[in-house]
């Protein structure tokens, strides 16, 4: 099933979204364009809305309630584990609302395996209760105008006191920390690009909190080093990569394993 | 050879020129503008003058300059003498914590975006807000005031203005239905 978020754009409106789309760019769209840009060109051009997967929804209340904790120690308000369960609850509900989830028949385990992740992760995070954050999803930006680049764009977690940037992540199998790099790397490098711009001073380090669905669930951080020039490089040739490819309608597909969880794949096999 | 030999090849000895050392005047000037509570900011500084009589000593007597400098302005400027009484009826002999200014200033640099600046200034507006209590949740959350906040804090502030009184959703509510649920409106 196809269900446009909107009347499938004319020649002249696809036009317009493509022009927007090279003014700005952002960590997920950039991802999305790297991974496979028909996926692309269905998600942000087209802007096809599908249901949700479990896991994503899964994944939103978990960042959700995690950001409720470090806003709590933002402002200086002790939260407790019984409050927090409560706005996972909430959340959980008030989220469907507005979204279409195909649960299949699991929401109850789905809801049950994201509070057993919460649980794991107030109880084996590396943050105390006394460290007061420097900032909690906060958005940013980084003119990129004199690299001949677009502006960058973004909403970064968490920054631990001193600047150390922070991602969660829900994942389903544990990380390495080489392939937790490798993947995540153009959004960690414009993370730290938004934040040396916002701040005026280089990140100290980047986290990256992965909440591992298994039976015993389980947390894994992952420290990294702050981005290195070359980190710079390559995210800044992705991203005239990105810019270069909208700008001559470049859509191909790109199959390969992601294809297993794209919810495009109908529209995928119907491309020509 | 002999000594008279070698006179008859000695050229006539030229009249040295005088070398005129120019001296090289190196002026330096310190200011430092620090933001105090109750609408005030004070500023401090120091100018010296310095000759080097070689332009490659300028490096490093702009250096020892510099710090001597600093260390002046800062040991004065801490000395904030009078201040009007701010809101809350108290006037300080202590600084701001890190140069907090407020909103209200006669110094009218923001260290945020232009944009940040605009918006910050639409919801106290639009809100009727009193500038003074934003300035002291600024200074409570991150211990300067509203112009002194750089770009991550002013985003910061705003993320809690708009939640505390503007009443639009809050930031979860914002950013978790429009970056998970409708990916072509996506981030």
């Amino acid at each position: 099933m196809i269900a446009p978020a909107v009347a499938p754009p004319s020649q002249s409106g696809i036009k317009d979204r493509l022009d927007v789309l090279q003014e700005t760019v952002s960590a997920s769209r950039l991802n999305c364009w790297q991974q496979c840009r028909l996926k692309f060109w269905f998600r942000y051009v087209l802007r096809l809305v599908k249901p949700s997967a479990p896991a994503l929804y899964v994944g939103s209340i978990v960042h959700s309630v995690l950001q409720s904790w470090n806003l709590g120690r933002w402002r200086y308000r002790s939260v407790n584990l019984e409050a927090l369960k409560q706005t996972f609850h909430e959340n959980w509900k008030e989220e469907q609302v507005e979204a279409v989830i195909n649960w299949q028949g699991e929401e109850e385990a789905e809801r049950t395996t994201g509070w057993a992740l919460l649980e794991t992760y107030f109880r084996d995070t590396p943050i105390t209760l006394d460290e007061k954050p420097e900032a909690v999803e906060v958005s940013v930006e980084a003119d990129l105008s004199e690299h001949g680049l677009p502006k960058l764009i973004g909403v970064i977690d968490l920054v631990r006191a001193g600047g150390r940037i922070v991602d969660f992540k829900t994942a389903s199998q544990t990380p390495t920390v080489k392939k937790a790099q490798h993947l995540h790397e153009a959004q960690t490098s414009c993370y730290a690009i938004m934040y040396r711009e916002s701040t005026g001073r280089k990140e100290t380090g980047i986290e990256l909190h992965h909440l591992v669905k298994l039976k015993k669930p389980k947390i894994v951080v992952t420290p990294l080093e702050p981005m290195t020039d070359n980190q710079q490089t390559r995210l800044f040739k992705g991203i005239e990569s990105y810019v270069a490819g909208l700008d001559r309608e470049d859509f191909v597909p790109s199959p390969g394993l992601h294809c297993q969880s794209c919810e495009f794949w109908n529209e995928c096999r119907r491309w020509s | 050879m002999t000594k008279t030999h070698l006179k008859s090849f000695h050229q006539p000895q030229q009249p040295k020129r005088k070398e005129i050392t120019m001296a090289i005047v190196f002026e330096a000037n310190y200011s430092k503008k620090l933001g105090l509570p109750g609408f005030s900011s004070h500023q401090y500084s120091v100018t010296v003058r310095s000759e080097v009589t070689d332009i490659k000593q300028v490096p490093a007597e702009s250096n020892r300059i510099y710090k001597l400098l600093q260390d002046a302005v800062d040991k004065e400027i801490q000395h904030v003498g009078f201040l009007p009484k701010n809101s809350n009826g108290n006037s300080s002999d202590k600084p701001a914590p890190n140069g907090g200014d407020n909103g209200n200033g006669h110094d009218d640099t923001w260290d945020c975006s232009d944009k940040q600046k605009e918006l910050i200034l639409r919801i106290v507006s639009e809100n009727n807000l009193d500038k003074q209590e934003i300035e002291t949740l600024a200074l409570e959350r991150f211990g300067q005031g509203v112009k002194k906040l750089n770009r991550l804090e002013a985003s910061g502030l705003i993320e809690e203005l708009l939640e505390k009184y503007a009443e639009k959703p809050n930031r979860a509510q914002r950013r978790y239905p429009a970056r998970r649920f409708q990916p072509g409106s996506a981030k």
